[in-house]
């Protein structure tokens, strides 16, 4: 997803800015992070675009994303690994910590490794002082960091710590059923993830078809009859009764409907409706 | 409601519980309860942050909130099991370090039970992303009060009566805020409300607790402050670095807009409340009130000038009230409750509570909710459970970057805005950090000027230019190359700085710098005049810490890394340099670089003391360096020397190296002090002692033995004598007295004098029982010689005759000590030792009465302690127990508490004495008050270590040098540096794996069964495998300098190209 300098000077910066003028309205901050989420930094073009359609002038656009630490003008790397240097983590010795992370990667905080695989960064304060030195890598909080543990950290962040592993005793297999007319949504002779497969039917954008989700919980994989592109939302359906699979509340990481499906053991899963998104509840 | 009585897991899952793996904990409950089918016999709940994050990840088990602390994977189904049979799992329940109390609930925790939770015990009852979570425990019940009969003038009237103060810093009336927001502008215009979550404060996150853990708490009490001062539009500007509480908030709002709690209309009472989040982008000043209003409106965040303020003109001109999270969440408390409830917790002018983050150098770090009043001490204390393992806390640093610190000696100081304000410091939004002596004050003033000069949004000149200057000139003092006048011109510029600055940010500024020149100057002038960082903290100053900690500056980088590439001579070589007793220290050196090594923070510290011996016995093996070249033609100078202990003997050994004539005097038949005399030949065999004795007289210095001072010749007789000066060094060899009846009969010995015997070989009767009062290593010493009373390797016992007086071993050996194994201070390895070799030590026992019968010891009677608070030495008392009186018979007692100087022979010759009996010298220089005597070793700081007295020794030797030459005495004082840097070895991936796993080398010991009873050296040394190990595993701190680092890019410029690209 992360884009090369030459992919993104051929690309149009109107249809995302647009979007992103839609979505906030005037909160030039808020237009920013928008940015910022979806390129990774903030391209000059797509300043002048924004500049242009807010009716404000570059240097004012400018001005805000350079005076504001969260706004970067080169492409951060593939990984992003944050040292706390707030007070708390100091005097536990974060200052090593980050002297650490520059050997090993050898860049300075702030900057990026030549291969774009890691940023190296530091913050005022991440706010959970009482377990530091603390460090984020990709949004996993780490705690109690020690010096003699960041080539470790490192190799893992390479390696993708987020592989599902056979062991891992966190991913588990569920049964749901529908909760109209109560009949399994299991499919024992589709598997995913080597476990038998949710199945539904499903409607987006004039296209209908199957899906087949893994049972596992924990894994994101899917098989559909139809490419789903990324942020579409999805209606579900139960394809005995036909009743549509929908949750009474919203998802909590991006507002959309939220899928329902009840568990065979007791309580209900509840998950996200838009492609790509994965919020999920599991309630018992 | 009717009581439900199924037990309900609780999984504290805020940030910091995530990042401690929560999130795991709970999906295996969640799949061992699916599993099972256990889901009609337990319940679980998600919450927020709980507060205790040290002891996360945490599973509280309601209704009796059982505590499960840090728990594993492994321990959630068993705690599932054990709650449902209605049972508990005793093992897995809170325990402090080192004790073996539990703790089962949370109200027996000391954390928890020592505080007052008017806000932070709300999140134990609820989910934060379930709004009926929040209803259904009585949420919103304020909202409810207030939107049937909507009364701004009642609210306001309730939140002045409640005294209610900003919580963000700097405490402005609430109310106050509220009825000016509410006239401003009349009744027509539009209105803006803020929740500041802009929580920028390093080390404070209260805000953060409180968005997460309780976000309808806020939102409560922002619609609560909309209706009362009567805006329709509110913020939530949370700071970007706090994800979960961003989701939280937005997840909280999205509920309330579907339940039409906000919204237009709200439940038809033609209210209407809008609410916006607003995350921020990084930048510390936006917490400033009028930066934040610039944020909001999408503008780089410069402050602006006040008046107007914005509760008059805030956001796009309209008038702007903004409020702190913790204010707003105390609002809904005070209208549930109403203000004379409320009013009830705290003191006048500051009522309530507050949340404090107590981190840093505490054992128990978290969030900490008292009422206002609350000592520092007790927070610390009784909260905090007091410092990490054994190092003193030093200060506590409040009020982030705009703050100060208090000093360990102030925190009596009862905790409200006006105390904090007077002490220096500032309340802040909460955050408590707390320091220690391994925190140095001057860093800790480098790292906050560093921070807001970075953070300086630059638009007045006093405070860009100013934070700028004063991290420059404290940047300087940190790298050891401060000037004496620096001090006066921080303290001006902190004072222009804080006149001539626009916004609170500058301001503020030069606070934290300010309040550590005010309390711990003393660091800064030790970093300027001596180029020391007490806390061995400042990297530019101190090189390696193991080089910086030595007394006597040996480069123990050096040889370590000499040894990791087999270069045995060159690492004598480097050890000698600096250090006469080489191969002594080797075995007894007390090892202070040991103590501070880096790598002894993540894991096991280098065993240099061993690696030096491994060296020190090559070299004996290998006859290198036996002997120095003596200089070719003295100078004529004579000096003299009393007292051949480590001290004198160097001393006497760098002179002599110099050209002086040197003459040392002893009193006693041997020479080498404490080294033959008080130190057993099983821990320095006398054959080592000598091989180090004989390198020192190489030197070409004259020894007297069997002359003492004061019989055989005094101070004046020597200047007569024609020596041009004195070196003093007699040591501490007097055993004190417990001071209780009988101590003198027959049978009760000084502990020094009984060991001296036993080592030169002289004849004691020690009976068939034999205790020994004390916990020092003379006690262990003794009591480990004790045992060996009947073997006969030692030198000093070749008389023959001697031989047939032998002393008897006794049957048992007991020490007698009154505090824990913990408060010990002998050698942690003695103690072990003599346990092995089954010496009793009865630990929380102090003698009361010496029993004698005909003049001789028939028994000693004891009494049980216990520890009571921590005293001036920073360990517990130890208190008697009454009636737990018992006798124990015994034929010998050795009373060995502690020892002092013999000064009877110094009275009258012009010297000054302290109140302990120990020489009063310049610490500097080793001068005393009489011109041309010099003094060291024991005899100025009591007992001591052996390289303290060679540190003296290497002192005195620089001090004589400079007085007879005429020039000023006075010691240079360098950064410390290595003479040479010597290239890392190369490691390959496996080859660092390897390391980075690896813990110390040990040395083989002797079994007990083979040394009880003989003089053999218990150590056995470290075979070459090992050393060469264990010197690999050194971090080499001393390539972390700019000049380490140097040499580190020329090596590299220097090597072939196919290897710098390896």
């Amino acid at each position: 997803m992360y884009l090369s300098k030459g992919q993104i000077e051929h690309e149009s910066y109107d249809s995302i800015v647009d979007e992103c003028i839609e979505k906030h309205g005037e909160f030039l901050i808020a237009i920013l992070q928008d940015i910022q989420k979806r390129y990774n930094y903030i391209p000059e073009d797509a300043m002048r675009k924004l500049a242009k359609k807010l009716g404000i002038t570059l240097r004012d656009v400018y001005g805000v994303a350079s005076f504001y630490k969260a706004f970067s003008f080169t492409p951060k790397g593939k990984h992003v690994v944050t040292t706390c240097t707030g007070t708390a983590c100091h005097v536990r010795g974060s200052s090593k910590i980050v002297d650490a992370f520059s050997n090993e990667l050898g860049i300075k905080p702030g900057e990026t490794t030549k291969d774009l695989m890691f940023t190296h960064e530091t913050a005022a304060c991440l706010g959970c002082c009482a377990i530091g030195p603390v460090v984020v890598v990709d949004g996993d909080y780490l705690p109690k960091v020690k010096t003699t543990a960041i080539r470790k950290i490192i190799d893992g962040t390479k390696r993708g710590a987020a592989i599902l592993e056979e062991e891992d005793q966190r991913i588990f297999p569920i049964q749901v059923v529908c909760p109209q007319c109560n009949h399994s949504l299991m499919k024992p002779e589709h598997l995913v993830d080597n476990y038998p497969c949710i199945h539904v039917t499903i409607s987006f954008k004039r296209k209908h078809g199957w899906l087949r989700l893994s049972s596992l919980y924990g894994s994101f994989n899917i098989e559909s009859e139809h490419d789903i592109p990324v942020d579409t939302e999805v209606n579900f359906f139960c394809p005995h009764c036909h009743a549509e699979l929908v949750g009474s509340s919203t998802c909590p990481e991006c507002s959309a409907p939220m899928i329902l499906m009840l568990v065979t053991n007791g309580g209900n899963i509840q998950i996200c409706s838009r492609r790509g998104c994965k919020g999920h509840i599991l309630d018992i | 409601m009717p009581e439900d009585k199924t037990p309900c897991l609780v999984f504290s899952a805020g940030t910091c519980g995530q990042a401690s793996g929560a999130n795991d904990i709970i999906r295996l409950a969640k799949r061992y309860i699916l599993e099972k089918k256990l889901h009609d016999q337990i319940h679980l709940r998600i919450t927020g942050c709980l507060g205790f994050c040290e002891i996360e990840p945490l599973i509280l088990i309601e209704p009796d909130n059982y505590i499960y602390p840090g728990i594993n994977a492994g321990d959630v189904a068993d705690i599932i099991d054990a709650t449902i049979k209605g049972e508990v799992i005793e093992e897995l329940f809170y325990r402090e370090d080192g004790s073996n109390m539990k703790y089962p609930t949370a109200k027996d925790i000391p954390f928890i039970r020592n505080q007052t939770q008017l806000l932070l015990e709300n999140n134990q009852k609820l989910d934060p992303i379930r709004i009926f979570n929040y209803i259904s425990t009585g949420g919103y019940a304020g909202f409810e009060k207030v939107i049937s009969n909507p009364d701004p003038d009642g609210i306001i009237n309730e939140i002045k009566e409640a005294e209610l103060r900003g919580r963000g810093g700097a405490g402005f009336p609430t109310g106050l805020k509220w009825e000016i927001a509410k006239k401003a502008g009349g009744n027509s215009l539009q209105k803006y409300l803020v929740c500041n979550a802009d929580e920028g404060d390093p080390g404070a996150y209260m805000d953060r607790n409180l968005l997460e853990g309780n976000p309808h708490s806020i939102i409560e009490g922002m619609i609560i402050a909309g209706i009362a001062i009567g805006a329709d539009k509110g913020f939530i500007y949370v700071r970007a670095e706090y994800p979960l509480a961003i989701k939280h908030a937005s997840i909280a709002r999205r509920q309330a807009y579907d339940l039409g709690i906000l919204g237009k209309n709200i439940l038809e009472s033609q209210i209407d409340f809008d609410l916006e989040i607003i995350r921020g982008a990084g930048a510390f000043v936006c917490g400033e009130e009028t930066a934040l209003i610039k944020s909001i409106e999408g503008e780089m965040a410069h402050p602006k000038q006040r008046p107007p303020y914005p509760v008059n003109q805030g956001i796009w001109g309209y008038p702007t009230c903004i409020n702190n999270v913790e204010t707003l969440a105390n609002v809904p408390v005070i209208i549930g409750k109403g203000a004379r409830e409320y009013k009830k917790v705290g003191i006048p002018g500051s009522r309530g509570t507050k949340i404090f983050s107590l981190v840093g150098k505490i054992k128990n770090t978290g969030l900490v909710e008292v009422p206002f009043g609350t000592t520092l001490r007790e927070i610390v204390y009784k909260i905090g459970g007091g410092p990490q393992g054994d190092a003193r806390l030093k200060a506590i640093q409040t009020g982030g970057p705009s703050g100060g610190c208090i000093p360990e000696k102030m925190f009596d100081l009862p905790i409200d805005y006006d105390s904090l304000n007077k002490a220096g410091s500032i309340m802040g939004s909460g955050g408590m950090i707390v320091m220690d002596e391994h925190t140095c004050m001057v860093d800790i003033a480098r790292y906050f000027t560093k921070f807001l000069q970075e953070e300086s949004c630059g638009k007045c000149s006093t405070c860009r230019e100013g934070t700028q200057r004063i991290t420059d000139i404290v940047t300087n003092i940190t790298q050891g190359r401060g000037k004496s006048e620096d001090l006066k011109l921080l303290e001006e510029l902190g004072q222009v700085m804080k006149d001539a600055s626009m916004c609170g940010l500058g301001q503020t500024a030069a606070n934290p710098l300010l309040a550590t020149l005010k309390y711990f100057k003393e660091e800064y002038i030790e970093h300027i005049e001596k180029k020391t960082c007490r806390a061995v903290v400042c990297k530019e100053i101190i090189s390696s810490p193991c080089q910086f900690s030595c007394p006597i500056d040996t480069e123990v980088s050096v040889y370590v890394a000499l040894i990791a590439h087999k270069r045995y001579e060159e690492a004598l070589e480097i050890i000698k340099k600096e250090n006469p007793f080489a191969s002594v220290l080797a075995r007894v050196c007390h090892h202070p670089c040991e103590s501070w090594c880096k790598a002894g923070e993540g894991g096991d510290p280098i065993a240099i003391r061993d690696l030096k011996r491994f060296v020190t016995d090559y070299g004996i093996k290998h006859k290198l360096c036996q002997t120095t070249e003596p200089v070719k033609k003295t100078n004529g100078i004579k000096i003299a020397i009393v007292g051949s202990g480590p001290s004198g003997l160097t001393c006497g050994f760098y002179l002599a190296k110099k050209g002086y004539e040197v003459t040392v005097f002893e009193k006693e038949k041997v020479i080498g002090g404490m080294l033959a005399m008080g130190i057993p030949e099983y821990r320095l065999p006398r054959e080592i002692l000598e091989y180090d004795l004989n390198y020192i007289r190489s030197a070409g210095i004259e020894i007297k033995t069997n002359t003492a001072l004061g019989k055989d010749f005094t101070i004046d007789s020597l200047f007569e004598q024609g020596y041009k000066a004195l070196f003093l060094a007699t040591g501490s060899h007097k055993s004190l007295n417990l001071g209780i009846k009988d101590e003198h009969v027959e049978g009760v010995l000084p502990g020094m004098k009984a060991l001296a015997s036993l080592n030169l070989g002289e004849k004691i009767d020690l009976g068939k029982r034999v205790g020994i009062i004390g916990g020092g290593n003379t006690a262990v010493d003794a009591a480990r010689r004790i045992l060996r009373a009947e073997a006969s390797e030692s030198v000093a016992m070749v008389d023959a005759a001697r031989r047939v007086l032998r002393t008897t071993t006794p049957e048992s050996v007991t020490i007698f000590y009154r505090r824990t194994i913990d408060e010990i201070p002998a050698y942690e390895e003695e103690v072990e030792g003599a346990q092995e070799e089954g010496i009793t030590i009865e630990f929380l026992t102090a003698p009361k009465r010496i029993i004698a019968e005909n003049g001789k010891l028939k028994a000693c009677e004891f009494l049980r302690m216990k520890l009571g608070e921590v005293d001036e030495s920073g360990r517990r008392r130890p208190i008697p127990i009454r009636g737990s009186e018992f006798i124990v018979e015994l034929d010998t007692l050795i009373v060995s508490i502690s020892e002092s100087p013999d000064i009877s022979f110094l009275q009258d010759t012009g010297l000054e004495f302290s109140k302990w009996g120990t020489v009063v010298i310049d610490p500097g220089t080793c001068l005393t008050k009489r011109e041309g005597v010099f003094a060291g070793g024991d005899l100025v700081t009591g007992p001591n270590t052996v390289v303290n007295a060679v540190a003296s020794g290497k002192i005195a030797a620089e001090s004589i040098e400079q007085y007879v030459s005429g020039k000023e005495i006075k010691r240079e004082y360098k950064i410390t540096r290595p003479s040479r840097y010597i290239e890392p070895v190369e490691f390959s991936e496996d080859q660092m794996a390897e390391l980075l796993t690896a813990g110390r080398s040990r040395m083989p010991t002797l079994s007990p069964e083979k040394r009880k009873y003989n003089l053999i050296e218990v150590c056995q040394g470290l075979p070459e495998e090992l050393a060469t190990q264990e010197a690999k595993r050194c971090l080499r701190c001393e390539l972390e300098t700019e000049e380490g680092k140097l040499f580190l890019d020329k090596l590299q410029e220097n090597k072939p190209l196919t290897e710098v690209q390896k």
